[in-house]
């Protein structure tokens, strides 16, 4: 099997976001996370590329994603003041569609900052 | 490195100076420390409300003066106490104040990966860090009226998208059994606490694993995330998108508000 080699990969497990990892990763899962913390090495070796869970749940039940984007929207849709809550473990790219959304519907949009 | 808490915790042996304060007097300090910045009088009853002496204040004040470059770290026993918000907002009007004697400035001490970009993707797109309710067709900011605990324990929202975040696990219970009243919808890798109380749930690539993307650091210093994994889940990003995209098809309240306005004309 391959490794795959990344140097100076992002921690984004606490806000201090650290630059300067190096991970080993075969297709699955990551190996070794040389000069993260033990926080960090958790963070990086507990998550795979398995499949895990499945890709979207409807009242508890399995559905696709196309099916629970579009009752999504329509829930969201049909409220009067939604909440866009979180932001934290996300990029800056889901944040900015995230903001845009909120905005579109009329809601509020907050992260952990305001904890 | 000078300390402030209410007891003694293990950043102790770190630090030179150790001012343990009582429980609740964050605003007292602070605005005393604000008056002797500015050696306004302060009253002798008013300081040992804290648990503080003058002279462990004025001495900090002095250090504070003479320092070329100081930093306050504030976290959430600042915040999250009596006084909350008005707390840091003393704490950052008194750094503000220090400028007029050297460089100062304060940082909030943060917990999760990206909270710091979400302040700054929210303060480029709007104009304010968070706590913003778009209900008017423009952005209001009010933490306390427009913050998430306030809004979900009042029960003032009727559906949320939680993006990035474990509410379900971490927050106070009322606030829980809100989000458990309302249709709420939860985008992460894992089934959490808050996918559980959720009627949709999305399962998203892990940030930064397997999904790319950029991140702030605390210090607001942008870094590009080089994931090592390819995940067979799409991106929070995508499904950000796509949902925001099939909202678009749907008419817009705005438009149609204003509609209404006009005809009643
Ligand atoms: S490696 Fe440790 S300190 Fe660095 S960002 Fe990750 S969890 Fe935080």
């Amino acid at each position: 099997m391959s490794l795959n080699i990344v140097n100076n990969a992002t921690c984004t497990f606490c806000g201090c976001v650290c630059d300067d990892i190096e991970l080993h990763a075969d297709e699955e899962r990551i190996i070794e996370a040389k000069k993260a913390c033990v926080l960090g090495k958790a963070w990086f070796l507990n998550h795979t590329a398995e499949r895990l869970y499945p890709e979207a749940l409807i009242d508890g039940k399995e559905a696709t994603v196309d099916e629970a984007v579009e009752f999504a929207a329509e829930l969201l849709d049909a409220a009067t003041t939604p909440l866009v809550y979180g932001m934290s473990n996300i990029t800056c790219e889901a944040q900015r569609e995230a903001v845009g959304l909120a905005e579109r519907l009329g809601g509020v949009v907050d992260s952990h900052t305001s904890l | 490195m000078v300390l402030v808490d209410i007891r003694e915790t293990k950043s102790v042996k770190a630090s030179d100076i150790f001012l343990q304060i009582r429980p609740g007097k964050d605003f007292e300090v602070i605005t005393i420390l604000r008056a002797l910045v500015k050696e306004q009088p302060v009253d002798e009853s008013q300081v040992q409300e804290t648990g503080l002496t003058l002279e462990q204040l004025q001495d900090f004040v002095d250090r504070m003066k003479k320092a070329k470059f100081g930093v306050f770290f504030f976290g959430m026993g600042l915040s999250m106490t009596r006084g909350k918000h008005m707390n840091s907002a003393a704490l950052l009007t008194l750094a503000a104040e220090l400028n007029a004697f050297t460089k100062f400035v304060a940082m909030p001490m943060r917990g999760h990966g990206n909270v710091t970009g979400a302040d700054v993707i929210m303060r480029w797109q709007t104009g304010y860090p968070f706590a913003i309710q778009f209900g008017r067709g423009y952005p209001r900011y009010n933490p306390g009226e427009f913050s998430t605990v306030d809004l979900l324990v009042r029960g003032d929202v009727d559906a949320a998208l939680i993006l990035g975040a474990d509410p379900g696990a971490t927050m106070p219970q009322p606030a829980i059994d809100h989000l458990a009243r309302i249709p709420t919808i939860c985008l992460d890798p894992k089934v959490t606490h808050t996918s559980r109380l959720s009627r949709v749930h999305i399962t998203t690539a892990a940030t930064g694993i397997s999904a790319p993307g950029t991140g702030y650091r605390m210090d607001e210093v942008p870094l590009p995330l080089r994931p090592a994994l390819k995940s067979p889940y799409p991106t929070d990003e995508q499904v950000v998108r796509r949902i925001h995209e099939a909202v678009l098809k749907k008419p817009d309240w705005l438009q149609q508000g204003n509609r209404m306005a006009l005809n009643q004309v």
